[in-house]
């Protein structure tokens, strides 16, 4: 996984965690890998993997079991939160960006609406 | 839980000439740090006084509670230590070497890390490639139990994937309070690893911070964190 420095690695790998739920290549129940484990895949200190999964045991996405790991919550209103939360922070980014330029919300949803179009009819050449 | 290491006032001298002044740091429990510097700057001595093979100095050292040298010594594994071996031992004699001389080391980690590093004990340790012979030196140092590993450039002159072998191998193998000290003067080889960076300049610490601070903080990424120290500078280092 390439990392952006300027960013705390601890929080690119809850990123990088919240995608692999969203995704469903960790499904409801899913046993994570342990914290050593995940360290050497991603190439990171122990300590930073730990941040991030106690973060998102907070979070109550991930509960850990005595003894056994962390596991991925089977409670569908937290992930169906998440993955609200996840979508909604990068709409954040593409309406502020856009509002930087002085479009206004109609005009984003006509932009976005055409935009969609394209991208759906680039897919079918 | 009190600090791991704790420097305080520290100055050394080696034939009249001022290495190190004033220098005071303390390294936690648990961590992987990084000594970034200019070459010259006064890393591997650093690393040579606290391993306690550097002896004449002012100030104060003190690792778990312990000041005199020769406890020290016993209490780091300094990837240097190898430096004294004659060239000329098979691997597997200079790991049956430790293991008479040091108590914490362990023979079948050391073999477990060879393993995994590609090493073949039958060659001696003036056939090996630089990159091997940086593996030797991680296997060698990691095979010893001790609460503080000081690593000198221990990537320098490897190519890729020789580091990312060596850096795997860190991971895995560091035992889990314990301390690693990492010298450096490439950053971005290791910032991805680091909980803390310590900078040398001007023969004493300039700065200790942590790395989430520095990119969270001050929006930076590790090395521009480094880099800093050095602006306006370029010509005198």
């Amino acid at each position: 996984m390439e990392f952006d420095d300027k960013v705390p690695i601890y929080y690119q790998i809850k990123q990088y965690i919240y995608k692999e739920i969203i995704v469903n290549r960790l499904k409801p129940g899913a046993k994570l890998p342990a914290v050593r484990q995940l360290a050497v895949k991603l190439t990171v200190n122990v300590n930073t993997v730990q941040r991030a999964l106690s973060e998102l045991v907070n979070e109550g996405i991930l509960k850990p079991q005595r003894g056994k790991g962390n596991f991925v919550t089977t409670d569908i209103s937290v992930l169906v939160d998440l993955r609200r939360r996840v979508v909604e922070g990068q709409l954040a980014m593409v309406y502020d960006r856009l509002a930087e330029l002085q479009i206004t919300p109609d005009e984003m949803i006509q932009y976005l609406t055409n935009y969609i179009d394209q991208r759906k009819e680039q897919s079918h050449d | 839980m009190t600090d791991l290491l704790a420097i305080k006032d520290l100055s050394y001298k080696r034939n009249m000439h001022t290495i190190l002044t004033d220098l005071s740091l303390t390294l936690p429990h648990n961590a992987i740090i990084g000594l970034l510097g200019a070459n010259g700057a006064g890393k591997t001595t650093l690393m040579r006084l606290i391993a306690g093979s550097a002896t004449e100095f002012h100030g104060e050292i003190r690792l778990n509670d312990e000041t005199a040298a020769s406890i020290r010594k016993s209490m780091v594994s300094f990837s240097e230590q190898l430096a004294g071996l004659n060239p000329g031992m098979k691997l597997n004699q200079i790991a049956d070497f430790y293991d008479r001389v040091y108590p914490d080391f362990v023979r079948a980690d050391f073999d477990k890390l060879a393993q995994q590093l590609e090493l073949d004990l039958q060659k001696r340790l003036n056939q090996l490639s630089k990159g091997n012979q940086r593996k030797f030196t991680i296997a060698i140092t990691f095979a010893r139990h001790v609460q503080l590993y000081l690593l000198d450039e221990p990537f320098n002159g490897i190519d890729s994937m020789n580091r990312k072998k060596i850096i795997a191998s860190i991971i895995q193998w560091k035992p889990e309070m314990a301390t690693i000290l990492i010298s450096d003067h490439h950053v971005t080889d290791i910032a991805n690893l680091l909980d803390q960076v310590i900078v040398v300049q001007h023969q004493t610490v300039v700065a200790q911070e942590k790395a989430d601070t520095i990119r969270e903080k001050h929006n930076q990424s590790i090395e521009d964190y480094y880099e800093s120290f050095y602006e306006g500078e370029n010509e005198h280092d």
